[in-house]
């Protein structure tokens, strides 16, 4: 169980200036597994999302406490430089969010800034993009920008993106909630199938979609950790009645 | 009901008058520029007056040859472009990216205090602080030459290349910042690769209109260019920029003379070029817009 553990929370509280957004949170993610994070807007999941791979460091006045353990080492140690975090921690956002740049060089971006060459730069774009299930749709197109794609399309390319880095845990926050619900299947067939490789942890206000593609359910509430349990308990007899009632649609 | 709706037509041509006040006052200003300009080319062929190596207008009899203004011109403006694009840019990146909030807006309102600094103050800078100092630096006969008058209009591009360019950065979505530093950009590659090619229509369109300024620009090449009609050999020699012979020339021509015409025409082919870096600056700012990137 426990070498199953790929970050692991320990009493994290989180400011933005004076506003604790985490209260003592204390959680651990398993490898690959799907974890969802579930709450009412502004009880703090995509906060905690954006600590995972130092996204809030961008964000002045912010302030962390406690230590996340990745792979045993506190991301938020002196010496840890976020830009390696980064790099092993990707992360897909709510509104797709390709570069303004042609679809090749959107997947090329990342992996160019590692310094390491890639031998094949060619063969690294297309397994990314196929990957993502998006190949065989842009294969004949991969010079044009990226911003001529369809909603759902720029977002199976981000992820494709974040996969270029052959990164060992994705974050996705909210990745479906600017999408139609044919692309929103298209993205979760594409979870259920990355689940083989990568860690995924992804943060959704559609209740359907935490049953439907995740392991595990996180329930926050107010920057508190409700109830963390397996999704299935979460959606059929959770422990706490706060988490029935949001789960069921009864406040949130 | 009815009133409402008269009133509403009436207010729609009453703006659509005052849009049109300024498309006339400026069709006949250009009408004036024509009607007076083009009357030069009977008496000296277009190309002798474009090309004509002599510019001796008071001579008799006159030539009337305007490139050695028009190399003055362009000279003295690419030398300002060479200066004032890369101190504008990199003011506009440090201000958008990378000063603290403090220090951001100090800096962006010294900036505008730049251009408000009236053009004949800074001639004055230029002929009583910097000539001096150049002509004592480097041993040279005056002063007043190419390299003074560049630097002092690129002082003077400078502010709008600054402030129209970090407009552009600001102006590039936040999510793409995010997408870089999430794939492990650092800031500097961040700045490099994503938010300086997305802001590059709106940078091209600043760096335009800012040589458009430094090309018009009339006070400081009358004062510090050094006023030779000849073609420069070294960037240390003086030339005379187009709108300086005529501001210079102008009150003491006869009118409707030969000369008088002559300066008008040298108006217009200022008008053209001036005309051209717009319609430039123009089409980048939609070229680029169509493949997506921020602007302004």
């Amino acid at each position: 169980m426990d070498s199953n553990i790929i970050i692991d929370l320990k009493n994290v509280n989180f400011y933005y200036g004076q506003t604790r957004a985490l209260s003592n949170i204390s959680m651990t993610f398993r490898k690959n597994k799907v974890t969802a994070l579930i709450g009412p807007s502004g009880c703090g999941k995509s906060t905690l999302l954006r600590l995972l791979n130092r996204m809030n460091d961008l964000i002045d006045g912010t302030r962390v406490e406690g230590e996340i353990l990745y792979e045993d080492q506190n991301i938020y140690a002196p010496d840890v430089d976020p830009v390696e975090i980064r790099r092993k921690i990707g992360m897909v956002f709510q509104k797709p969010n390709p570069f303004p740049k042609t679809i090749y060089n959107n997947i090329s971006y990342g992996p160019k800034l590692t310094g390491v060459p890639v031998d094949d730069m060619n063969a690294l774009v297309e397994q990314s993009l196929k990957q993502a299930v998006l190949w065989d749709e842009v294969k004949d197109i991969l010079n044009q920008s990226a911003m001529n794609l369809s909603g759902g399309q720029q977002q199976r390319l981000c992820i494709a993106r974040a996969l270029a880095m052959k990164p060992d845990i994705l974050l996705m926050d909210e990745p479906t909630s600017a999408l139609d619900p044919i692309s929103t299947a298209k993205i979760e067939e594409l979870i259920e199938e990355l689940k083989k490789d990568y860690t995924i942890i992804i943060v959704t206000h559609n209740m359907q979609q935490a049953a439907r593609i995740s392991d595990e359910t996180a329930f926050f509430y107010l920057g508190n950790l409700v109830e963390y349990n397996k999704t299935e308990k979460i959606f059929t007899k959770p422990d706490v009645k706060q988490t029935e009632d949001y789960i069921t649609g009864r406040f949130g | 009901m009815m009133n409402r709706r008269i009133k509403e037509t009436l207010i729609k041509y009453l703006f659509f008058l005052f849009a049109l006040v300024s498309v006339i006052v400026l069709g006949l200003i250009v009408f004036s520029l024509f009607r007076e300009g083009l009357p030069i080319f009977q008496h000296t062929p277009v190309w002798d007056f474009l090309f004509g190596m002599e510019w001796y207008p008071t001579y008799d009899p006159p030539s009337f040859g305007i490139f050695p203004l028009i190399v003055g011109s362009v000279i003295v403006t690419l030398l300002a472009a060479v200066i004032a694009v890369p101190l504008g840019l990199l003011a506009a990146i440090y201000i958008s990216e990378i000063a603290p909030k403090a220090v951001k807006e100090i800096l962006k309102s010294v900036i505008e205090l730049l251009a408000g600094l009236p053009s004949v103050v800074l001639g004055f800078f230029g002929m009583v602080v910097v000539a001096p100092w150049l002509q004592d630096t480097f041993d040279l006969p005056t002063g007043l030459n190419i390299v003074n008058a560049s630097a002092i209009l690129a002082i003077m591009a400078i502010p709008t290349i600054s402030s129209i360019s970090e407009d552009a950065l600001y102006s590039v979505p936040r999510e793409f910042k995010e997408a870089s530093y999430a794939l492990g950009a650092t800031k500097f590659e961040t700045i490099a690769k994503v938010i300086v090619p997305a802001a590059l229509s709106g940078i091209s369109t600043a760096i335009m209109l800012g040589m458009a300024r430094a090309i018009g620009e009339t006070m400081v090449v009358l004062m510090v260019a050094g006023g030779a009609a000849a073609i420069p050999e070294s960037l240390f020699d003086s030339v005379r920029p187009m709108p300086a012979s005529i501001a210079a020339e102008m009150g003491e021509t006869p009118y409707r003379s030969p000369h008088y015409h002559a300066l008008f025409a040298t108006g217009m082919v200022l008008f053209f070029m001036t005309l051209a870096f717009n319609l430039i600056a123009d089409y980048v700012s939609h070229k680029f817009k169509q493949t997506g990137s921020a602007t302004l």
